[in-house]
């Protein structure tokens, strides 16, 4: 754990370096680069609420990642299941018609079954005809994209819009903002901590992570392996479908053309990034979020085109991803040494 | 007979990062012409220090001199074209293709533009095969030949690409009593002929029988080296255990009490519908070791798979303590049995997880005490306590309960799965090649844990490829042979030679000793 932590920071740094080179080398000037950068995202009262809000899209696509590949099925369904779970939130928030208290918890609960659906459907495909998840839920996510544009094109399009999109919904379901910070961070931050409780603390947790260790082991053991998968996979399919109902709730409030974006993919990176760890996976989501978010401010003070964030990103990953593997030779080279020389003296 | 020093190998120092030592200043040299057996526990470095010289293992320190002159090899094709070849262990060959198409596989005899001249290489091989006197088929299929004949095609595939030194890690361990003298004799015949053996054992009457000379290692070092005709089997033991060894059994006289585990006329097939298990029946009673004998692939695996309801079955009746198990779930199954199986780390333990992730499966399941927050939390303050028992009571040596499980040794990793398994308190254990791995000094602990339970009135069936442990431990041998049931023997009453005549199935054993 502290060695996780070590590593991520030295690889970041080292990230952060070789970016600097990279700016140096086109000419920028890599100081007043990074310093807008932070100060658009991290060092003034807007940019930090907004990193923080667009945080929550990767931090919980992230953690469905996260928990998924920690306990063996290949769930890269997050794109589809983000939009599946925005859209049933958006159904919730057209036609249904009641009162904030009860609104806001049934779109929650329609954005989680969304996302549990498009899982699910996976999951019982690989139960039925022993179909890889990790080829079915990369192929759902093309169908639930135009699924999703035709039903906001054709069934819900608003007449009075220029493209596909829904009208508004009911704004008892909107979630607001408090002191500039949005309450969806409310709802990512509370997910965070389920998930943790549940992988680190919870019964079912470790079954998961020990059947996606060595399901063969856990499956002797007693786990209950195929109906560990068929949770997993809804669990972390309602996971990105929360991502994607509260991107509606808490932002345009209705399904817009284009609504997923990159978030799911980068949230997948994220989970990589942080090796499957929760905690992890949530701080390189606000990571992640602070320098997307920091390119917008980067672009308008100084020439660097927001695409070197891409780059940044990019490089953090195998940066952190390489030194987490040689930093753990390093140490068992010192080891060895270390022993060569007791055993020497 | 000896020829002067062939080999040398100086200080050789090797580390398995973090810290275990597994060759610590190493010095042994070899003879041209001679037999030299390397002996050991499980763990002592021999076949490291093997795997170092042949290049598939850097060493940390040291140096190699072959034939006067120094050498590196760093990989085995370097060390082949120098003249020396190593049998693992484990044989690798193709089944599907003949015996002589696997010897010349990699220097096949090629025409213009590259085809196998097929004629040209068959004859090469028959050539090998009457030179050396090694009694095969070239033209046999190696998936229809017996273990044993396959170790000769592995071995005649160094002959072949003209070896001068042959390198056998344990090669005794997949052979039957009757097929080990046929080994020897080609041995033999081989240094007769000027060829350099090196032999790793850990079977002493093996060692004093076949070899000239015998070099003793213990934990990473070398202890000596003298000639077999020097020493006795009592001198070896003591040398590579450091302290003297009984090979007698402990086993106190005890009547076994009413019938514990049951399974009826037990079938099962793979998928390619080829019978695997055929009508086996075993009963193993309270207070009772049953051994299951047998040549590995006789259907052992299938037997412990059926049990745990690993694989179906494709007919029989299983019962625990009066309890019909046969279609029961795995969960279910273990509230009966307590299983060891053979393979640590795909079957007993995650190697990447904690030492108490590993030590509390199962029991997070049957065991209320690990169940916090109404049994969706679990009780990780209990767990670390488990731990400890694990510990105490079964002497593991460890460090933290959250250190990895890939960081204990591998008999103290086998100590904490049958702790973990042994405190589930079922009346059946199962346990498959317990032993398999282990030191001597674990071996006899786990021995020690075996008699424990019987006196305790356990129900156990014990799988072991290795004779001498059924021997010291089980009240009957059940010896098994192309999935059947072949015999099932009194220990008291028996003797290796008929437990091994059962294991080649009868009538193929007096085949093979006539055969050569």
């Amino acid at each position: 754990m502290r060695k996780q932590a070590l590593s991520g920071i030295l690889g970041v740094l080292a990230a952060f370096a070789i970016g600097a080179f990279v700016l140096a080398l086109q000419g920028f000037n890599p100081v007043a680069t990074y310093g807008a950068l932070l100060q658009y995202s991290l060092f003034s009262g807007s940019g930090f609420t907004a990193t923080v809000t667009r945080a929550v899209p990767l931090v919980l696509t992230g953690l469905s990642a996260s928990i998924a590949f920690a306990s063996g099925p290949v769930n890269l369904g997050q794109p589809g299941q983000l939009v599946m779970g925005a859209l049933g939130a958006t159904l919730v928030g057209l036609f249904v018609h009641l009162p904030s208290a009860f609104l806001v918890p049934l779109c929650i609960l329609a954005s989680l079954l969304g996302g549990a659906l498009w899982s699910g459907l996976a999951a019982l495909l690989k139960r039925a005809f022993a179909m890889d998840e990790f080829i079915v839920t990369l192929m759902l996510n093309f169908i639930a994209d135009y699924f999703t544009l035709w039903v906001i094109t054709y069934p819900l399009f608003d007449p009075s819009a220029m493209s596909p999109m829904t009208r508004p919904i009911s704004t008892a379901a909107w979630l607001p903002d408090l002191g500039g910070v949005n309450t969806t961070v409310l709802f990512m931050v509370l997910a965070a901590v389920v998930c943790w409780l549940v992988m680190s603390r919870g019964r079912s947790g470790y079954e998961w992570r020990m059947t996606g260790q060595n399901s063969l082991f856990a499956r002797i053991g007693g786990c209950k392996v195929d109906r560990n998968y068929v949770r997993v996979m809804l669990v972390t399919g309602a996971l990105a479908g929360l991502a994607g109902g509260l991107m509606i709730m808490g932002g345009p409030h209705r399904f817009v053309k284009g609504l997923g974006a990159n978030y799911a993919w980068d949230g997948i990176m994220i989970a990589v990034v942080a090796s499957n760890g929760i905690s992890g996976t949530f701080f390189y989501g606000l990571l992640f979020s602070a320098l997307q978010q920091g390119a917008i401010g980067m672009e308008l003070v100084t020439a660097v085109p927001s695409e070197f964030i891409d780059v940044l990103q990019a490089v953090i990953v195998l940066v952190v991803v390489a030194g987490r593997v040689s930093l753990s030779i390093v140490f068992d080279r010192l080891a060895t040494r270390r022993k060569l020389k007791e055993s020497a003296g | 007979m000896a020829g002067g020093v062939l080999i040398d190998l100086q200080h050789i120092t090797k580390v398995f990062p973090p810290d275990t030592v597994a060759l610590a200043d190493v010095s042994v040299s070899f003879e041209a012409g001679e037999i030299h057996a390397l002996v050991g526990e499980n763990g002592a470095g021999k076949s490291t220090l093997m795997k170092v010289f042949y290049g598939l293992e850097r060493r940390d320190a040291g140096t190699i001199f072959f034939r006067g002159a120094k050498v590196e090899f760093r990989t085995p094709r370097e060390a082949i074209s120098a003249g020396i070849g190593m049998v693992h262990q484990e044989i690798l060959l193709i089944p599907e293709y003949t015996v002589w198409q696997n010897i010349v596989l990699g220097a096949e005899p090629v025409r213009a533009f590259g085809t196998v001249d097929a004629h040209k290489a068959r004859e090469a091989v028959r050539q090998k095969i009457e030179e050396f006197q090694f009694n095969l088929d070239p033209d046999a299929l190696v998936g229809d030949i017996s273990v044993a004949a396959r170790q000769k095609v592995e071995i005649l595939k160094l002959l072949y690409r003209n070896v001068s030194v042959l390198i056998l890690d344990e090669p005794t361990a997949v052979l039957t009593p009757q097929e080990i003298p046929q080994l020897f004799a080609e041995l033999a015949r081989l240094r007769d002929k000027g060829h350099t053996i090196i032999f790793i054992s850990h079977r002493l009457d093996e060692v004093l029988t076949l070899s000239d000379r015998v070099t003793v290692m213990r934990r990473g070092k070398v202890v000596g080296t003298s000639a077999a005709s020097e020493l006795t089997k009592e001198d070896l033991a003591r040398q590579m255990v450091g302290r003297e060894v009984l090979f007698t059994s402990r086993r106190q006289p005890q009547e076994p009490g009413e019938i514990i585990f049951h399974a009826r006329r037990l079938n099962c097939s793979d998928i390619e519908h080829r019978i695997r298990l055929h009508d086996v029946t075993v009963d193993v009673r309270a207070g009772e070791i049953v051994g299951v004998a047998g040549v590995e692939g006789n259907g052992q695996f299938e037997l412990v798979n059926a049990i745990m309801g690993l694989a179906p079955m494709t007919s029989g009746t299983l019962e625990v303590k009066g309890k019909d198990i046969t279609h029961a779930d795995i969960l279910t199954r273990r509230m009966l049995i307590a299983f060891v199986p053979q393979d640590r780390g795909k079957m007993g333990a995650s190697v990447t997880a904690s030492i108490l992730e590993d030590a509390i499966m199962t029991h997070h399941i049957l065991d209320p005490r690990f169940r916090t927050w109404r049994g969706l939390g679990l009780d990780y303050r209990h767990a670390a306590e488990f731990v400890d028992q694990i510990r105490d009571q079964f002497t593991v040596s460890m460090g933290h309960s959250s250190d990895p499980f890939s960081s204990l040794s591998g008999g103290n990793q086998q100590k904490v799965i049958l702790g973990r398994e042994l405190l589930l308190e079922t009346p059946f254990v199962l346990m498959d090649q317990p032993t398999r791995g282990l030191d001597v000094g674990s071996i006899e602990y786990v021995h020690q844990l075996l008699l424990d339970l019987r006196s305790r009135k356990r129900a156990v069936l014990l799988v072991s490829a290795d004779l001498d442990e059924l021997f010291i431990v089980a009240d009957r041998i059940v010896v098994m042979c192309q999935g059947e049931v072949v015999a099932d023997l009194a220990t008291d009453t028996t003797s290796r030679e008929e437990v091994g005549y059962y294991m080649l199935g009868g009538k193929e054993a007096a085949h093979a000793e006539t055969g050569s």
